[in-house]
């Protein structure tokens, strides 16, 4: 890579740079939420399985994680999963990769009985990431955002339901499905309750309602209304923004999405110059270096890669967070991250320095 | 008085297209009752709607729920017709071997590949999901299958397909198969890279892509 000498230092903190899009400011340049979720226990150097049920290692993970990248959000996740997990979902642990699911709670049948209103205090491994959140807000809380990735209302409900039957279900037993929904939605409010009163951002992921699964009518008809729900309750109960991700393709279900009203996009496989163009003034949108790209490539591919999307994202209306699409995968080379952060303070320069 | 032959296809493409299994079903029957071939019954009627629907799904006018459903449509009208297959109708098909590697246990996409690779009149062995790579090897051996399909969601599993790649090679049987991947975190240079013979990014390229291979493999 070339030298780093006309770079200038960042002078703002992350916490500062995050704050600057809240107010509707430029920041110094753009913020970079590489979304390092299960890599932090690379970062720590502990196995994954380690982290995922030591909510004490999980938060020393995203401490050194931040503390080695500088990435401007902390973002404590294992899989979309753990919600319905704490419903009673069961889940398959590995040494080195995150949990799967191994029994869906409701494979037989909609037998509501069987479900678990997860109480986060106690219930699965929502205690884990509470106290990783809880270290991660007394650690760096003062310096940057700490946020907690959870899955949203029909992610969930694909966790507990199995997906191949669920989706039929979208059509042959609907009211099956929402009552479901009814009951991810409750349990996804109960967590974003306590994640809020210990200082955290809560991040939904409904990477079920990606369009790559489901048709825009079925979106509006299952997805949206419970993320509006979730988004309503995040702005009333005073969080700075409401942020979603939705990975794989998103591009059909945009204007469904948009009646969601959450105001941060997290977008995986999509052009951000169309994004852009949709969500206009709306919607900060953040993205997008292919993971599988972040593992494979080398730190130049990714600096080249990082410049394009900052190039033609940069004047986003509603603000630009570069990132990755989707989970920087676990054994992605640590230059990798190095680079997409570095990227970030190249090309994504609002103070009129010009470095590229 | 009896609907024409042309009718009744027609009946089952739509059951099949229009996510109506009764309608696929119902056809399925008047076809049997009135005599007609089922092998042609299959391939100018159900088979019609469900390239259709792969067209559908191809163009994001439908998405996987509809495929899944008109997949359910077609294959209980299948169940109608198979008995009255002819043995001769069956044809040689082109074995394939397909599967989601070891570690990934995400299987929805698989599942429309197989579907459509199904209609599109190759033998089609499932392996499931998380399955060991030398499984599908020796799988493919077994059922004397010239097409292996490698499938994962994850990015902690992709490497897999490489691996299976190499172990063909080791085994100095690379050239009897033909190697086609896909899955979320897939691309065409990763699958270059790893010296995969085809790439696809949905269910319908798949059967796109394998029909190419094959194609080609054949002039």
């Amino acid at each position: 890579m070339e030298t780093l000498v006309n770079v200038p230092a960042d002078t703002q903190s992350s916490l500062e740079r995050v704050v600057s899009y809240l107010k509707g400011e430029h920041p110094q340049r753009v913020a970079c939420f590489p979304l390092i979720l299960n890599h932090a226990a690379r970062v720590l150097g502990v196995p994954v399985g380690v982290y995922n049920r030591d909510g004490d290692v999980m938060g020393r993970a995203h401490v050194a994680t931040w503390r080695r990248y500088g990435n401007d959000l902390v973002t404590i996740f294992s899989t979309t999963s753990t919600l319905a997990e704490a419903m009673g979902t069961k889940m398959k642990f590995f040494d080195e990769d995150a949990p799967q699911i191994d029994e869906f709670l409701l494979q037989d049948g909609y037998d509501f009985s069987r479900i678990n209103m997860p109480d986060p205090e106690k219930d699965g491994r929502l205690p884990v990431y509470l106290t990783a959140l809880e270290h991660c807000v007394k650690e760096v809380g003062s310096e940057v955002v700490v946020s907690v990735v959870l899955g949203g209302p029909f992610t969930t409900a694909a966790a507990l339901r199995p997906l191949d039957l669920m989706t039929r279900e979208l059509y042959k037993d609907k009211a099956k499905v929402h009552e479901l929904l009814e009951l991810t939605t409750e349990a996804n409010l109960r967590f974003i309750d306590a994640i809020m009163e210990r200082g955290g951002l809560p991040i939904i992921v409904e990477p079920i309602g990606s369009a790559s699964l489901v048709s825009p009518a079925h979106f509006t008809e299952f997805v949206a209304p419970y993320l509006k729900r979730v988004s309503d309750h995040l702005h009333a109960k005073g969080a700075p923004l409401a942020a979603l991700h939705i990975c794989g393709k998103t591009k059909p279900n945009w204007k469904a999405m948009l009646a969601t009203d959450f105001d941060l996009w997290s977008l995986d496989a999509v052009d951000l110059a169309e994004a852009k163009e949709a969500v206009g003034d709306r919607v900060v949108l953040l993205g997008n270096v292919v993971p599988a790209n972040m593992l494979k490539n080398t730190a130049e591919q990714i600096d080249e890669e990082a410049k394009g999307i900052c190039v033609k994202t940069l004047d986003s209306p509603h603000g630009f967070i570069l990132g990755s699409g989707c989970e920087v995968p676990i054994n992605t080379p640590f230059e990798n991250v190095d680079a997409l952060i570095m990227a970030a303070r190249k090309y994504g320069r609002y103070d009129g320095h010009n470095v590229a | 008085m009896p609907r024409s032959t042309e009718e009744i296809l027609a009946d089952l493409a739509r059951g099949v297209l229009d996510l109506d299994e009764d309608l696929a079903v119902a056809a399925a029957h008047e076809a049997v009752d009135a005599g007609m071939d089922a092998y042609e019954a299959i391939t100018k009627g159900l088979v019609v709607g469900m390239n259709e629907a792969g067209r559908l799904y191809d163009e994001e006018e439908y998405f996987v729920p509809e495929l899944l459903i008109c997949s359910d449509a077609m294959y209980a009208a299948l169940d109608v017709l198979r008995p009255h297959l002819k043995v001769a109708d069956q044809g040689v098909k082109i074995g394939c071997v397909i599967g989601v590697v070891k570690g990934d246990t995400h299987d929805i996409g698989k599942n429309l590949v197989k579907i459509m690779l199904d209609v599109a009149g190759f033998e089609v062995h499932d392996l499931g999901r998380d399955v060991p790579l030398a499984d599908f090897i020796e799988k493919a051996k077994e059922t004397n299958s010239q097409l292996i399909c490698l499938s994962t969601l994850m990015t902690t599993t992709m490497d897999g397909m490489a691996a299976i790649i190499q172990m063909l090679d080791e085994e100095g049987i690379r050239d009897r198969f033909k190697v086609m991947i896909g899955g979320g975190p897939i691309s065409r240079s990763f699958a270059e890279k790893i010296g995969a013979d085809g790439y696809a990014d949905n269910a319908s390229s798949a059967v796109r892509v394998a029909t190419e291979l094959f194609a080609t493999a054949a002039a």
